[in-house]
């Protein structure tokens, strides 16, 4: 210590009560961080077949959902809407794939959904353009629904059908202002796309996107 | 100004993240409330 070291007056001016408020600070929010992500880990973690046959409802729901019916209902409780997992649904005309084959349909989806650059126009959870409409709920749009436009327009009817035909050749359908190119979208990827499609859907958002089916150019008004 | 909380999975860590006030009182009674402790044993030190 130098001789013309002078001790603070007052703690405001002393290193030491800054340095021990710095050490609690920075050793708090470590820990804190810390079991914060454990915990959004646990969240994220995606659910397994037996989650939906036992009905135990996770944020991120098995691929296997698939298999099952799923709708997107406004809680009152959570003040916006929630997907809810019902019966079983077919899904080009099955609904007993095993996690096995639904995860394949998944990872299928998902490679397709990044070889095609969806992402390029679209939204997929919040990562993405504007362009184009929001995918995150796109199962659970009305447009695709029974007595929806895209069901009329495809000549389907059935969500998955309507969607399947849709991706193979969306140049020919006006769906939008912006009307979507021919992205040369095959059968198989286009049943695992809509695979993809209907698992995002269902799961849990917070009710994010809000309005998703009500973006300029949709066909929903 | 305080919601019930409504999480899909009822945690601690997800009640701290229900809102701006909830954050607030929990950031102020963990980082504010120890500083001024550390404040007092340290003013205490320099007897003053």
């Amino acid at each position: 210590m130098s001789e013309d070291y002078k001790e603070p007056e007052s703690v405001w001016t002393s290193n030491r009560f800054w340095s021990r408020s710095a050490g609690w600070v920075t050793g708090f929010s470590a820990v804190l961080l810390i079991l914060l992500t454990m915990d959004t880990l646990d969240q994220i973690t995606i659910g397994s077949a037996k989650d939906l046959e036992n009905k135990v409802t996770k944020r991120v729901p098995s691929a296997s959902v698939i298999n099952y019916k799923v709708t997107y209902e406004y809680s009152d409780v959570r003040g916006h809407e929630v997907p809810v997992i019902g019966e079983k649904e077919l899904f080009f005309g099955r609904s007993d794939y095993s996690e096995a084959e639904a995860n394949a349909l998944l990872d299928k989806g998902k490679l397709t959904s990044q070889a095609k650059n969806c992402m390029n126009c679209h939204t997929l959870l919040g990562n993405g353009a504007y362009y184009a409409p929001d995918l995150t709920k796109a199962w659970l749009d009305p447009a695709w629904q029974a007595g929806g436009v895209m069901q009329g327009m495809t000549g389907t009817t059935s969500v998955d059908e309507a969607m399947s035909v849709f991706l193979q050749n969306p140049d020919k359908y006006a769906s939008h202002a912006r009307r979507m190119p021919n992205l040369g979208i095959t059968p198989e990827e286009a049943k695992g796309l809509v695979a993809f499609l209907k698992q995002m859907s269902s799961i849990d958002t917070n009710g994010f996107p809000r309005n998703f089916n009500k973006i300029q150019g949709s066909t929903q008004k | 100004m305080f919601t019930e909380f409504t999480d899909v999975v009822p945690s601690f860590w997800g009640m701290l993240n229900q809102g701006p006030m909830t954050l607030t009182i929990f950031l102020h009674s963990i980082i504010v409330l120890p500083m001024y402790f550390i404040y007092k044993s340290e003013k205490k030190r320099m007897g003053h």
